[in-house]
């Protein structure tokens, strides 16, 4: 699992699109977010925050039933390949103690069939290991993001011909206008999902999904997505605070985008195997990213 | 003894309750009705404190880089039973307590300049009253320190240098590679099972050269060091009424030199080596006069290697070979043993091979199998009448691992098989992990080995080990 997945679902809050609200359609918004998505990742520098609890509803609000555990990762991204539509990401863990160090380094291929390679170096191996995951959009079960809620199939809005759009209605959404848009997957990605249908909220204004609603195929709600501080980021608008509720299991998980730098100059050779073991080197060049930030 | 078999369980209940309180909140109150309706508020600023982390604020120290573990261990054999290594000598072993120890285990690292790197890891413990080291330091409490690792890199270009001690790891087949020689290592007993965690670092200086696909990696050991003895008390620690010590250094002068190329790949990496090194395993010979200290002997010899690991969707094969050239037939396969006192000093060349593949069942569980296998070349060329080799034919060890992430990994089950070849020896290992916040943790093992008399693991026949570990990260 890569962060560039992460940042592909935070530009599903992305719609950065000046057509007249009248004329979208659902369809219309998912794929001005699926083409938005990569310029918005595209040479890319992230810290990011996800915090996990088990979480209860004290008058009428949501609240941690225990002090909640923290991720703390930094994500260096890049695209390149036929038509920028390949990734090449790196994510180091910062936080916590016992994570602090491991480094996993992804290569991702928008082509079908091609497996995703993925390397992992922890220090107790000493050495860079290749993991077999195969292709996590089209082999394998949705994953776990970090031992968060947030799973690879929450993450993913590519392959928008697998599903169907319908914009439902236009209502509000924490005090904002928004419109509804269904999303339900065919039969072919049914087969591989946990939702049968999915409800998006998405602010008319900013174009931002302010909430989602993820269907079992009973027809219960087993997922919500809020999402806050709307804030635009190099031209885009994006949520830089999500948190998924897992309405059966009781747990939520907040993923904050504490900082988010895009095109930024990201030497390609940064995104080798060198970086997962050469700790000097990695440092060298995450400290050039950090100054180009400033 | 059976009272204190029942107050460790208690002792550690109660930790693990501390520990559980200690990751409690405020717990509101309970949802009833619909809790989950269209009007349910959510607090915008529920994780607010994210965005103004003490990370993002506060100056860097050079204190920043450290990241220490302390945990606290209960290991017993709880089995009552008796052995019988040879036909007709049957010694009793009593279910106790072997280890009750606290570890301080230290990581730091400190970028301290553009292309400067400063590592060091390092661990002490303290064997409290029953460890078998407490009994050994003649019933008092009992530490020992070591620094793991403590190496300076500099990295320049497409050049990386890193001089001091560490680890140089060869091979890609999981806990059972033929090529992973390079490190020492040290199976003191049964809590240490992972040759991961098995492994000593060494004085080195290690140059790596890199290339988009590929990598050169040298090094060269200029104070090479051996396996070290089983401590007195400890289970591995056989009584042979001599003294067995370490190696004694004259005026020769050691060193370990080899080299590795590595290129990737789409859905494969491969790798050629060769070095010169010095088996890990001292060989002793008995002393003349049948008492005293026991002659350790080193034994140097070369390796040629090659490993490639190729992934299939979600398995992953992984092979590695080796030609060793002028190694003593003397070897255990299972790791931590060896047949000592052995006679046969004929150097011979020997061919090895670690198949193994990793199988990503789910998203959650994985499963590995790695087989190590050996053979000696001329096995019995130069045997005088009524010599036999320790190794005969095929002989090596296989490995089995199997791990089970529940509750999005805050949960981890785990399992560990391994036997020799000849089916001689089985060890197999239950764990549980618990991560109970982001601080704690909790770790339960069950140990069991079964061992037949061809094997010196027949001294831990029927043996069963349960232990647990708290630990807590900061």
């Amino acid at each position: 699992m890569t962060l560039f997945k992460v940042l592909r679902f935070v530009c599903i809050t992305a719609l950065a699109v000046n057509l007249a609200a009248e004329e979208l359609t659902g369809e219309a918004i998912m794929q001005t977010m699926d083409d938005t998505r990569r310029s918005t990742n595209d040479s890319s520098f992230t810290r990011l925050k996800l915090s996990s609890c088990t979480f209860g509803v004290n008058k009428g609000r949501i609240a941690c039933a225990e002090r909640p555990r923290v991720k703390v990762l930094e994500s260096v991204s890049i695209n390149h390949g036929k038509d920028n539509k390949d990734t090449k990401s790196l994510s180091i863990t910062l936080e916590p103690p016992a994570e602090r160090g491991i480094g996993m380094l992804t290569y991702g291929y928008d082509e079908a069939g091609r497996n995703n390679q993925t390397w992992l170096y922890l220090s107790a191996l000493g050495r860079v290991k290749r993991i077999a995951g195969g292709d996590s959009d089209e082999e394998t079960e949705p994953a776990s993001i970090f031992g968060s809620e947030f799973t690879t199939e929450d993450t993913d809005t590519g392959k928008l011909a697998e599903y169907s759009f319908k914009r439902l209605e236009d209502t509000t959404q924490s005090g904002r206008k928004v419109w509804k848009v269904e999303s339900l997957p065919n039969v072919e990605r049914a087969k591989k999902s946990r939702y049968s249908r999915t409800v998006h909220y998405i602010d008319q204004e900013r174009y931002v999904v302010l909430r989602s609603e993820m269907y079992d195929k009973y027809g219960k709600e087993i997922k919500r997505v809020m999402a806050s501080r709307v804030e635009l980021v190099n031209d885009n608008w994006l949520a830089r605070s999500v948190t998924m509720m897992n309405l059966v299991s009781n747990r939520l998980s907040n993923m904050a985008f504490v900082e988010i730098y895009t095109d930024l100059d990201i030497n390609d050779a940064f995104l080798t195997q060198r970086t997962l073991t050469d700790n000097a080197y990695r440092e060298t060049g995450l400290e050039a990213l950090r100054a180009q930030t400033q | 003894m059976l009272k204190r078999l029942f107050l460790y369980p208690f002792a550690m209940l109660l930790l693990l309750l501390a520990t559980m309180v200690a990751g409690q909140g405020t717990k509101p109150e309970d949802p009833a009705g619909d809790p989950f309706g269209d009007e349910l508020n959510f607090d915008d600023d529920l994780f607010g404190d994210a965005f103004d982390s003490p990370e993002t604020t506060k100056e860097p120290s050079w204190l920043d880089g450290f990241t220490v573990r302390l945990s606290q261990q209960l290991f017993w054999q709880v089995n009552n039973h008796s052995v019988e290594p040879i036909p007709g000598l049957r010694i009793p072993k009593q279910a106790d307590l072997e280890n009750n120890r606290l570890g301080l285990n230290f990581r730091y690292q400190n970028a301290f300049a553009p292309g400067w790197l400063l590592q060091s890891t390092g661990q002490a413990r303290w064997y409290w009253k029953d460890d078998y080291e407490y009994a050994d330091n003649n019933d008092n409490i009992d530490t020992e320190y070591r620094i793991n690792e403590l190496y300076l890199q500099r990295s320049f270009g497409q050049q990386s240098l890193k001089f001091g001690r560490q680890t140089v790891v060869w091979g890609e087949t999981v806990g059972n590679s033929v090529l992973d020689v390079i490190n020492h290592t040290e199976f003191r007993d049964f809590t240490i099972i992972d040759i991961e965690d098995a492994r000593l670092n060494q004085w080195m200086l290690v140059w790596d050269v890199f290339s988009t696909d590929s990598q050169w990696s040298s090094f060269i050991n200029l104070y090479p060091e051996f396996n070290p003895v089983a401590l007195s008390g400890s289970p591995f620690y056989a009584n042979t009424g001599y003294n067995i010590g370490d190696y004694k250094r004259g005026s020769e002068s050691l060193f370990e030199v080899g080299t590795q190329w590595r290129k990737s790949f789409e859905s494969s990496d491969i790798s050629f080596m060769a070095a010169y090194l010095y088996e890990n395993q001292l060989s002793y010979d008995y002393p003349s006069e049948g008492y005293g200290d026991a002659l350790a002997k080193n034994n140097d010899f070369a390796l040629l290697g090659f490993s490639a690991n190729r992934a299939i969707g979600k398995l992953l094969l992984n092979l590695d070979l080796a030609i060793s050239l002028g190694v003593l037939p003397n070897q255990s396969s299972f790791p931590g043993m060896t047949a000592q006192g052995s006679s046969l000093e004929i150097k011979k060349d020997q061919i090895g091979a670690s198949l193994g593949f990793e199988y990503a069942i789910s998203s959650d569980q994985s499963i590995s199998l790695g087989i190590q296998a050996n053979k000696l070349i001329d096995e019995r060329e130069g045997l005088v009448s009524g010599q036999v080799p320790v190794n005969e034919g095929v002989f090596g060890s296989w490995l089995v691992r199997y791990r089970n992430a529940l509750s999005n990994g805050n949960l981890v089950v785990s399992s560990t098989l391994q036997g020799d070849l000849e089916a001689d020896s089985l060890f197999v290992a239950l764990g549980v992990d618990y991560s109970v916040n982001d601080h704690w943790a909790v770790a339960g093992q069950i140990i069991s080995t079964t061992a037949n008399q061809q094997t010196p693991m027949v001294l831990f026949d029927a043996d069963v080990r349960v232990g647990v570990t708290v630990t807590y990260s900061f």
